[in-house]
Protein backbone atom coordinates (compact mmCIF):
# COMPACT_ATOMS: atom_id res chain seq x y z
CA UNK A 1 0.00 0.00 0.00
CA UNK A 2 0.91 3.80 -0.74
CA UNK A 3 1.44 5.87 2.40
CA UNK A 4 2.55 9.81 2.35
CA UNK A 5 5.67 8.72 3.66
CA UNK A 6 6.98 7.96 0.74
CA UNK A 7 9.53 10.89 -0.40
CA UNK A 8 7.94 12.89 -3.54
CA UNK A 9 4.35 12.48 -1.93
CA UNK A 10 4.17 15.90 -0.29
CA UNK A 11 5.62 17.45 -3.87
CA UNK A 12 3.14 16.07 -6.29
CA UNK A 13 -0.25 16.82 -4.32
CA UNK A 14 1.37 19.97 -2.28
CA UNK A 15 -1.14 21.67 -4.15
CA UNK A 16 -4.21 20.40 -2.92
CA UNK A 17 -2.71 19.84 0.34
CA UNK A 18 -2.82 23.44 0.91
CA UNK A 19 -6.64 23.07 0.72
CA UNK A 20 -7.77 23.35 4.69
CA UNK A 21 -10.35 20.34 3.77
CA UNK A 22 -7.68 18.56 1.81
CA UNK A 23 -4.35 18.21 4.36
CA UNK A 24 -2.10 15.71 4.94
CA UNK A 25 -4.81 13.67 6.49
CA UNK A 26 -7.36 14.11 3.44
CA UNK A 27 -4.59 13.30 1.35
CA UNK A 28 -4.05 9.93 3.62
CA UNK A 29 -7.89 9.20 2.72
CA UNK A 30 -7.45 9.63 -1.02
CA UNK A 31 -4.23 7.13 -1.28
CA UNK A 32 -6.20 4.77 0.61
CA UNK A 33 -9.66 4.88 -1.16
CA UNK A 34 -10.54 2.42 -3.97
CA UNK A 35 -12.90 4.27 -6.74
CA UNK A 36 -14.78 1.83 -8.99
CA UNK A 37 -15.14 3.69 -12.69
CA UNK A 38 -17.40 2.19 -14.61
CA UNK A 39 -16.89 3.09 -18.50
CA UNK A 40 -13.81 4.51 -19.59
CA UNK A 41 -15.07 6.68 -22.51
CA UNK A 42 -15.36 10.44 -22.55
CA UNK A 43 -16.83 10.71 -18.94
CA UNK A 44 -14.96 8.04 -17.55
CA UNK A 45 -11.34 8.83 -19.12
CA UNK A 46 -11.44 12.26 -17.55
CA UNK A 47 -12.47 11.11 -14.03
CA UNK A 48 -9.41 8.48 -14.06
CA UNK A 49 -7.03 10.93 -14.85
CA UNK A 50 -8.35 13.25 -12.67
CA UNK A 51 -8.65 10.93 -9.69
CA UNK A 52 -5.54 9.74 -10.79
CA UNK A 53 -3.36 12.71 -10.70
CA UNK A 54 -5.08 13.50 -7.27
CA UNK A 55 -3.72 10.51 -5.70
CA UNK A 56 -7.30 7.64 -5.26
CA UNK A 57 -4.80 4.79 -4.83
CA UNK A 58 -6.81 1.99 -6.77
CA UNK A 59 -9.53 3.02 -9.40
CA UNK A 60 -10.90 -0.15 -10.82
CA UNK A 61 -11.99 0.77 -14.67
CA UNK A 62 -14.43 -1.42 -16.19
CA UNK A 63 -14.89 -1.13 -20.15
CA UNK A 64 -15.70 -3.36 -22.68
CA UNK A 65 -14.94 -1.30 -25.74
CA UNK A 66 -11.53 -0.61 -27.86
CA UNK A 67 -10.14 2.75 -28.73
CA UNK A 68 -11.43 3.78 -32.15
CA UNK A 69 -10.49 7.19 -33.75
CA UNK A 70 -13.86 8.84 -33.14
CA UNK A 71 -12.86 8.62 -29.67
CA UNK A 72 -9.75 10.96 -29.63
CA UNK A 73 -12.04 14.14 -29.71
CA UNK A 74 -12.61 13.96 -26.48
CA UNK A 75 -11.53 10.61 -24.30
CA UNK A 76 -8.41 12.31 -23.33
CA UNK A 77 -6.18 9.51 -22.06
CA UNK A 78 -6.38 8.23 -25.70
CA UNK A 79 -4.01 8.66 -28.53
CA UNK A 80 -3.15 7.16 -32.19
CA UNK A 81 -1.30 4.35 -31.09
CA UNK A 82 -4.31 3.24 -28.99
CA UNK A 83 -6.29 3.31 -31.90
CA UNK A 84 -4.07 1.22 -34.21
CA UNK A 85 -2.81 -1.04 -31.85
CA UNK A 86 -6.62 -1.87 -31.24
CA UNK A 87 -5.87 -1.29 -27.62
CA UNK A 88 -8.84 -1.96 -24.99
CA UNK A 89 -10.14 1.53 -23.26
CA UNK A 90 -9.45 -0.17 -19.76
CA UNK A 91 -5.88 -0.87 -21.00
CA UNK A 92 -5.19 1.80 -22.72
CA UNK A 93 -5.86 4.00 -19.24
CA UNK A 94 -4.08 1.79 -17.20
CA UNK A 95 -0.98 2.41 -19.25
CA UNK A 96 -1.17 5.64 -19.39
CA UNK A 97 -1.87 6.69 -15.85
CA UNK A 98 0.98 4.60 -15.36
CA UNK A 99 3.38 7.32 -16.88
CA UNK A 100 1.38 10.13 -14.87
CA UNK A 101 1.00 8.57 -11.49
CA UNK A 102 2.99 5.72 -10.19
CA UNK A 103 2.37 5.94 -7.16
CA UNK A 104 -1.56 4.79 -7.75
CA UNK A 105 -2.89 1.44 -9.42
CA UNK A 106 -5.02 1.16 -12.44
CA UNK A 107 -7.00 -2.11 -12.72
CA UNK A 108 -8.18 -2.38 -15.82
CA UNK A 109 -11.17 -4.95 -16.37
CA UNK A 110 -11.99 -5.45 -20.29
CA UNK A 111 -15.83 -6.52 -19.51
CA UNK A 112 -18.98 -6.05 -20.03
CA UNK A 113 -20.42 -4.96 -16.65
CA UNK A 114 -23.88 -6.29 -15.73
CA UNK A 115 -26.23 -7.58 -13.53
CA UNK A 116 -24.31 -11.28 -13.01
CA UNK A 117 -21.24 -9.88 -12.07
CA UNK A 118 -20.99 -6.31 -10.36
CA UNK A 119 -21.30 -6.98 -7.19
CA UNK A 120 -18.37 -9.58 -7.77
CA UNK A 121 -16.95 -6.17 -9.17
CA UNK A 122 -17.77 -3.72 -6.39
CA UNK A 123 -17.17 -6.03 -3.61
CA UNK A 124 -14.89 -9.33 -4.20
CA UNK A 125 -12.03 -8.23 -5.66
CA UNK A 126 -8.44 -8.84 -5.26
CA UNK A 127 -8.60 -4.30 -4.07
CA UNK A 128 -11.45 -5.52 -1.63
CA UNK A 129 -14.51 -3.48 -1.61
CA UNK A 130 -14.95 -0.12 -3.19
CA UNK A 131 -15.56 3.17 -1.57
CA UNK A 132 -17.21 4.72 -4.10
CA UNK A 133 -18.84 4.16 -8.03
CA UNK A 134 -18.34 6.70 -10.39
CA UNK A 135 -20.28 6.79 -13.41
CA UNK A 136 -18.74 6.97 -17.07
CA UNK A 137 -21.64 4.85 -18.96
CA UNK A 138 -23.34 5.48 -22.07
CA UNK A 139 -26.95 3.81 -21.37
CA UNK A 140 -29.31 3.72 -18.69
CA UNK A 141 -29.11 0.07 -18.37
CA UNK A 142 -25.71 -0.22 -16.45
CA UNK A 143 -26.61 2.89 -14.92
CA UNK A 144 -29.85 1.39 -12.79
CA UNK A 145 -27.65 -1.67 -12.33
CA UNK A 146 -24.81 0.42 -10.54
CA UNK A 147 -27.93 2.19 -8.47
CA UNK A 148 -29.39 -1.09 -7.19
CA UNK A 149 -25.45 -2.19 -6.26
CA UNK A 150 -24.86 1.13 -4.71
CA UNK A 151 -28.11 1.23 -2.70
CA UNK A 152 -28.23 -2.32 -1.17
CA UNK A 153 -24.42 -2.43 -0.30
CA UNK A 154 -24.68 1.10 0.89
CA UNK A 155 -21.81 2.28 -1.76
CA UNK A 156 -21.71 5.95 -2.45
CA UNK A 157 -22.15 6.53 -6.43
CA UNK A 158 -21.38 9.89 -8.91
CA UNK A 159 -23.88 9.60 -11.63
CA UNK A 160 -22.76 11.90 -14.86
CA UNK A 161 -24.87 11.92 -18.30
CA UNK A 162 -23.38 14.22 -21.40
CA UNK A 163 -24.69 14.24 -24.88
CA UNK A 164 -24.35 17.45 -27.68
CA UNK A 165 -23.78 20.24 -25.03
CA UNK A 166 -25.94 19.44 -22.30
CA UNK A 167 -24.98 17.31 -19.37
CA UNK A 168 -26.38 16.36 -15.73
CA UNK A 169 -24.29 14.75 -12.36
CA UNK A 170 -25.49 13.78 -9.39
CA UNK A 171 -24.32 12.16 -6.17
CA UNK A 172 -26.06 9.19 -4.68
CA UNK A 173 -25.71 8.79 -1.32
CA UNK A 174 -27.92 5.96 -0.32
CA UNK A 175 -29.96 5.39 2.29
CA UNK A 176 -29.38 2.33 4.27
CA UNK A 177 -31.92 0.11 6.32
CA UNK A 178 -29.29 0.21 9.49
CA UNK A 179 -28.95 4.02 8.93
CA UNK A 180 -25.34 3.97 10.26
CA UNK A 181 -23.10 4.85 7.27
CA UNK A 182 -21.56 8.18 7.93
CA UNK A 183 -23.13 10.56 5.13
CA UNK A 184 -26.52 9.11 6.93
CA UNK A 185 -25.08 10.25 10.67
CA UNK A 186 -24.20 13.70 9.19
CA UNK A 187 -27.66 13.99 7.71
CA UNK A 188 -26.71 13.85 3.82
CA UNK A 189 -28.26 10.80 2.88
CA UNK A 190 -29.92 11.47 -0.69
CA UNK A 191 -32.14 10.17 -2.80
CA UNK A 192 -31.07 7.10 -5.48
CA UNK A 193 -31.39 7.79 -9.10
CA UNK A 194 -34.43 5.63 -9.56
CA UNK A 195 -35.92 7.92 -7.06
CA UNK A 196 -35.12 11.10 -9.76
CA UNK A 197 -35.63 8.50 -12.59
CA UNK A 198 -38.01 5.76 -12.43
CA UNK A 199 -37.34 4.72 -15.58
CA UNK A 200 -34.90 3.91 -18.17
CA UNK A 201 -35.46 6.35 -21.25
CA UNK A 202 -36.70 3.77 -24.42
CA UNK A 203 -33.72 2.78 -26.88
CA UNK A 204 -34.33 5.62 -29.48
CA UNK A 205 -36.01 7.89 -27.54
CA UNK A 206 -33.00 9.76 -26.01
CA UNK A 207 -30.12 11.17 -28.90
CA UNK A 208 -27.20 9.34 -27.91
CA UNK A 209 -23.63 10.76 -28.24
CA UNK A 210 -23.45 8.38 -31.70
CA UNK A 211 -26.15 9.77 -32.95
CA UNK A 212 -26.32 13.40 -31.65
CA UNK A 213 -22.61 14.14 -31.41
CA UNK A 214 -20.94 15.76 -28.58
CA UNK A 215 -18.15 18.59 -27.68
CA UNK A 216 -15.31 17.88 -25.79
CA UNK A 217 -15.76 20.67 -23.42
CA UNK A 218 -18.69 19.65 -22.23
CA UNK A 219 -17.84 15.93 -21.29
CA UNK A 220 -15.23 17.64 -19.50
CA UNK A 221 -17.37 19.90 -17.73
CA UNK A 222 -19.63 16.90 -16.25
CA UNK A 223 -17.23 14.56 -15.35
CA UNK A 224 -15.03 17.27 -13.50
CA UNK A 225 -18.33 17.79 -11.57
CA UNK A 226 -18.27 13.71 -11.05
CA UNK A 227 -14.68 14.32 -10.03
CA UNK A 228 -15.20 16.80 -6.90
CA UNK A 229 -18.12 15.01 -5.83
CA UNK A 230 -16.26 11.60 -5.83
CA UNK A 231 -13.21 13.84 -3.83
CA UNK A 232 -15.37 15.35 -1.22
CA UNK A 233 -16.75 11.98 -0.68
CA UNK A 234 -13.50 9.62 -0.37
CA UNK A 235 -12.51 12.91 1.85
CA UNK A 236 -15.60 12.16 4.08
CA UNK A 237 -16.77 15.86 3.54
CA UNK A 238 -20.27 14.81 2.92
CA UNK A 239 -21.89 18.63 4.33
CA UNK A 240 -20.13 19.97 0.72
CA UNK A 241 -21.66 16.97 -1.68
CA UNK A 242 -24.05 19.15 -3.90
CA UNK A 243 -27.51 17.68 -2.32
CA UNK A 244 -29.25 18.88 -5.86
CA UNK A 245 -29.06 17.56 -9.76
CA UNK A 246 -26.74 19.64 -11.52
CA UNK A 247 -28.00 20.46 -14.94
CA UNK A 248 -26.24 22.28 -17.70
CA UNK A 249 -26.75 23.17 -21.15
CA UNK A 250 -22.82 24.89 -22.04
CA UNK A 251 -24.72 26.18 -25.60
CA UNK A 252 -27.82 27.74 -23.52
CA UNK A 253 -25.33 29.56 -21.08
CA UNK A 254 -27.74 27.27 -18.68
CA UNK A 255 -26.74 25.89 -14.70
CA UNK A 256 -29.51 24.19 -13.24
CA UNK A 257 -29.61 23.12 -9.30
CA UNK A 258 -32.60 20.97 -9.69
CA UNK A 259 -33.95 19.91 -6.06
CA UNK A 260 -34.63 16.45 -5.76
CA UNK A 261 -34.39 16.22 -1.91
CA UNK A 262 -37.40 15.28 -1.31
CA UNK A 263 -38.09 12.19 -3.52
CA UNK A 264 -36.77 9.73 -1.24
CA UNK A 265 -39.59 10.76 1.96
CA UNK A 266 -42.36 11.62 -0.34
CA UNK A 267 -41.92 8.96 -3.22
CA UNK A 268 -42.14 5.37 -3.26
CA UNK A 269 -38.88 4.59 -4.84
CA UNK A 270 -38.74 1.11 -6.02
CA UNK A 271 -35.25 0.71 -5.48
CA UNK A 272 -34.21 2.40 -2.19
CA UNK A 273 -37.27 2.93 -0.69
CA UNK A 274 -38.97 -0.49 -1.28
CA UNK A 275 -35.26 -2.51 -1.63
CA UNK A 276 -36.69 -4.46 -4.76
CA UNK A 277 -33.84 -4.23 -6.86
CA UNK A 278 -35.15 -5.29 -10.04
CA UNK A 279 -32.11 -4.38 -12.15
CA UNK A 280 -29.97 -5.96 -10.19
CA UNK A 281 -31.90 -9.29 -10.20
CA UNK A 282 -31.76 -9.03 -13.91
CA UNK A 283 -35.69 -8.57 -14.55
CA UNK A 284 -35.15 -6.12 -17.52
CA UNK A 285 -31.65 -8.16 -18.38
CA UNK A 286 -30.72 -8.67 -21.76
CA UNK A 287 -28.04 -10.65 -23.69
CA UNK A 288 -28.18 -8.89 -26.88
CA UNK A 289 -27.36 -4.76 -26.85
CA UNK A 290 -28.09 -2.84 -29.41
CA UNK A 291 -25.39 -0.45 -29.22
CA UNK A 292 -27.15 2.67 -30.08
CA UNK A 293 -26.35 4.61 -33.33
CA UNK A 294 -22.93 2.66 -33.95
CA UNK A 295 -24.85 -0.10 -35.96
CA UNK A 296 -23.52 -2.87 -34.08
CA UNK A 297 -24.99 -5.23 -31.87
CA UNK A 298 -22.98 -6.61 -28.41
CA UNK A 299 -23.74 -10.47 -27.82
CA UNK A 300 -23.13 -11.85 -24.41
CA UNK A 301 -22.48 -15.38 -23.98
CA UNK A 302 -24.09 -16.66 -20.74
CA UNK A 303 -21.71 -16.37 -17.68
CA UNK A 304 -19.75 -20.00 -17.28
CA UNK A 305 -19.04 -20.26 -21.18
CA UNK A 306 -15.52 -21.38 -21.68
CA UNK A 307 -12.91 -18.38 -22.89
CA UNK A 308 -12.40 -18.19 -26.42
CA UNK A 309 -9.40 -19.24 -28.59
CA UNK A 310 -8.60 -15.60 -30.33
CA UNK A 311 -5.62 -17.52 -31.85
CA UNK A 312 -7.66 -20.36 -33.70
CA UNK A 313 -10.27 -18.37 -34.41
CA UNK A 314 -7.88 -15.59 -36.03
CA UNK A 315 -6.96 -18.74 -38.31
CA UNK A 316 -9.90 -19.76 -39.20
CA UNK A 317 -11.00 -16.60 -40.32
CA UNK A 318 -8.04 -15.69 -42.30
CA UNK A 319 -9.98 -17.43 -45.10
CA UNK A 320 -12.87 -14.98 -45.01
CA UNK A 321 -11.35 -11.60 -44.40
CA UNK A 322 -9.07 -9.55 -43.08
CA UNK A 323 -8.07 -10.28 -39.43
CA UNK A 324 -6.64 -8.28 -36.77
CA UNK A 325 -5.29 -10.32 -33.88
CA UNK A 326 -4.04 -8.75 -30.34
CA UNK A 327 -3.83 -10.53 -26.84
CA UNK A 328 -7.18 -9.11 -25.96
CA UNK A 329 -9.21 -9.16 -29.00
CA UNK A 330 -9.44 -9.63 -32.61
CA UNK A 331 -11.46 -8.17 -35.00
CA UNK A 332 -12.03 -9.57 -38.49
CA UNK A 333 -14.17 -8.54 -41.33
CA UNK A 334 -16.61 -10.81 -42.97
CA UNK A 335 -19.48 -11.44 -45.16
CA UNK A 336 -22.38 -12.78 -45.32
CA UNK A 337 -25.07 -12.54 -47.81
CA UNK A 338 -23.15 -9.64 -49.53
CA UNK A 339 -23.37 -7.65 -46.59
CA UNK A 340 -20.09 -6.73 -44.64
CA UNK A 341 -19.66 -7.17 -40.75
CA UNK A 342 -17.08 -6.03 -38.47
CA UNK A 343 -16.92 -9.09 -36.20
CA UNK A 344 -14.83 -8.18 -32.88
CA UNK A 345 -14.64 -10.91 -30.36
CA UNK A 346 -13.34 -10.21 -26.76
CA UNK A 347 -11.43 -13.04 -24.68
CA UNK A 348 -14.18 -13.36 -22.45
CA UNK A 349 -16.86 -14.46 -25.24
CA UNK A 350 -18.32 -11.35 -25.97
CA UNK A 351 -18.55 -10.18 -29.69
CA UNK A 352 -19.75 -7.09 -31.43
CA UNK A 353 -21.13 -7.28 -34.42
CA UNK A 354 -20.81 -4.21 -36.75
CA UNK A 355 -23.02 -3.76 -39.93
CA UNK A 356 -26.45 -4.02 -38.48
CA UNK A 357 -28.91 -3.29 -35.73
CA UNK A 358 -30.77 -6.32 -35.67
CA UNK A 359 -30.09 -8.81 -32.68
CA UNK A 360 -30.77 -11.71 -34.76
CA UNK A 361 -29.04 -10.97 -37.99
CA UNK A 362 -25.96 -10.16 -35.04
CA UNK A 363 -26.63 -13.77 -33.60
CA UNK A 364 -26.36 -15.43 -37.04
CA UNK A 365 -23.62 -13.61 -38.53
CA UNK A 366 -21.72 -14.96 -35.05
CA UNK A 367 -22.95 -18.56 -34.98
CA UNK A 368 -21.89 -18.45 -38.92
CA UNK A 369 -18.24 -17.35 -38.06
CA UNK A 370 -17.96 -18.35 -34.72
CA UNK A 371 -20.17 -21.21 -33.45
CA UNK A 372 -23.28 -20.96 -31.68
CA UNK B 1 -50.61 33.28 -16.27
CA UNK B 2 -47.65 33.71 -18.69
CA UNK B 3 -45.12 31.03 -17.86
CA UNK B 4 -41.56 30.27 -19.35
CA UNK B 5 -40.89 26.60 -20.44
CA UNK B 6 -37.54 25.44 -21.24
CA UNK B 7 -37.08 22.91 -24.07
CA UNK B 8 -34.23 20.32 -23.49
CA UNK B 9 -32.12 20.37 -26.29
CA UNK B 10 -33.29 16.70 -27.24
CA UNK B 11 -37.14 18.09 -28.30
CA UNK B 12 -35.88 21.52 -29.98
CA UNK B 13 -36.80 19.76 -33.43
CA UNK B 14 -39.81 19.36 -32.48
CA UNK B 15 -40.18 23.01 -31.11
CA UNK B 16 -38.97 24.91 -34.37
CA UNK B 17 -35.53 24.79 -32.75
CA UNK B 18 -36.72 27.04 -29.70
CA UNK B 19 -34.62 26.58 -26.15
CA UNK B 20 -37.63 28.31 -24.61
CA UNK B 21 -41.24 29.58 -25.04
CA UNK B 22 -43.69 31.86 -23.40
CA UNK B 23 -47.35 30.33 -22.91
CA UNK B 24 -50.41 30.98 -20.73
CA UNK B 25 -51.68 28.25 -18.08
CA UNK B 26 -52.98 27.80 -14.82
CA UNK B 27 -51.51 24.89 -14.24
CA UNK B 28 -48.74 22.77 -15.18
CA UNK B 29 -50.83 20.49 -16.83
CA UNK B 30 -52.83 23.43 -18.86
CA UNK B 31 -49.20 24.85 -19.95
CA UNK B 32 -48.41 21.16 -21.27
CA UNK B 33 -51.66 20.76 -22.88
CA UNK B 34 -51.46 24.31 -25.02
CA UNK B 35 -47.68 23.36 -25.93
CA UNK B 36 -48.56 19.44 -26.98
CA UNK B 37 -51.53 21.62 -28.97
CA UNK B 38 -48.63 23.79 -30.63
CA UNK B 39 -46.27 20.84 -31.48
CA UNK B 40 -48.12 17.86 -31.26
CA UNK B 41 -44.85 16.11 -31.91
CA UNK B 42 -43.41 17.10 -28.96
CA UNK B 43 -46.47 16.39 -26.86
CA UNK B 44 -46.08 12.78 -28.11
CA UNK B 45 -42.78 12.91 -26.13
CA UNK B 46 -43.73 13.65 -23.06
CA UNK B 47 -47.05 12.28 -22.99
CA UNK B 48 -47.39 8.71 -22.40
CA UNK B 49 -51.43 8.32 -22.57
CA UNK B 50 -53.56 12.23 -22.20
CA UNK B 51 -53.23 11.73 -18.80
CA UNK B 52 -49.79 10.76 -17.69
CA UNK B 53 -46.15 11.92 -18.89
CA UNK B 54 -43.50 9.51 -19.35
CA UNK B 55 -41.43 8.74 -16.33
CA UNK B 56 -37.85 8.76 -17.55
CA UNK B 57 -39.01 13.24 -18.48
CA UNK B 58 -38.90 15.55 -14.98
CA UNK B 59 -40.25 18.51 -15.05
CA UNK B 60 -39.48 21.09 -12.64
CA UNK B 61 -41.10 24.29 -11.81
CA UNK B 62 -38.56 27.34 -10.45
CA UNK B 63 -36.14 24.29 -10.36
CA UNK B 64 -38.63 22.11 -8.12
CA UNK B 65 -39.83 18.72 -9.00
CA UNK B 66 -43.65 19.03 -9.22
CA UNK B 67 -44.11 15.44 -8.30
CA UNK B 68 -43.19 16.79 -4.64
CA UNK B 69 -45.45 19.55 -5.25
CA UNK B 70 -48.60 18.85 -6.85
CA UNK B 71 -47.46 17.09 -9.89
CA UNK B 72 -49.30 18.12 -12.95
CA UNK B 73 -51.97 20.16 -10.78
CA UNK B 74 -49.26 22.33 -9.48
CA UNK B 75 -50.92 25.93 -9.67
CA UNK B 76 -48.61 28.01 -11.88
CA UNK B 77 -48.03 31.71 -11.33
CA UNK B 78 -47.07 34.42 -13.94
CA UNK B 79 -42.82 34.61 -14.18
CA UNK B 80 -42.72 30.64 -13.64
CA UNK B 81 -40.06 28.88 -15.25
CA UNK B 82 -41.17 25.44 -16.23
CA UNK B 83 -38.39 23.11 -17.11
CA UNK B 84 -38.60 19.84 -18.71
CA UNK B 85 -35.98 17.59 -18.15
CA UNK B 86 -35.13 14.36 -19.30
CA UNK B 87 -32.65 11.71 -18.10
CA UNK B 88 -29.45 12.20 -20.07
CA UNK B 89 -28.16 8.68 -21.40
CA UNK B 90 -25.03 9.55 -22.82
CA UNK B 91 -21.51 9.45 -21.33
ZN1 LIG C 1 -34.58 5.61 -4.73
Amino acid sequence: MTTLTADHSTDRYHRQMLLPFVGEAGQAKLLKSTALVVGCGALGTVIVNMLARAGVGRLVVVDRDFVELSNLQRQVLFDEDDVNGLVPKAEAARAKIARINSQVQVIPLIQDLNHTNIEQVALEGDYGPVDIIIDGVDNFETRFIVNDTAVKHGIPYIYGGAVGTVGMCYAVLPHTPAGDKPWEIAGRATPCLRCIFEQAPPPGMNPTCDTAGVLGPVVSIVSNYESIEAMKVLLGRYESVNPNLVSVDCWENQLRQLKVGRAYDVGECTCCKKRNFEWLDGVYSSSTTTLCGRDAVQLTLAPGESKLNLVQIADRLKAHGQVKLNPFMLQATVSDNAEAFELTLFKDGRAIVKGTKQPTRARAVYAKFIGS
Amino acid sequence: MSITIQIPAALRPQADGQASLQLEGGTVREALGELKSRYPELGGRLFKSDNEVNRFINFYLNDEDIRFLDSLETKLKSGDELAIVPAIAGG
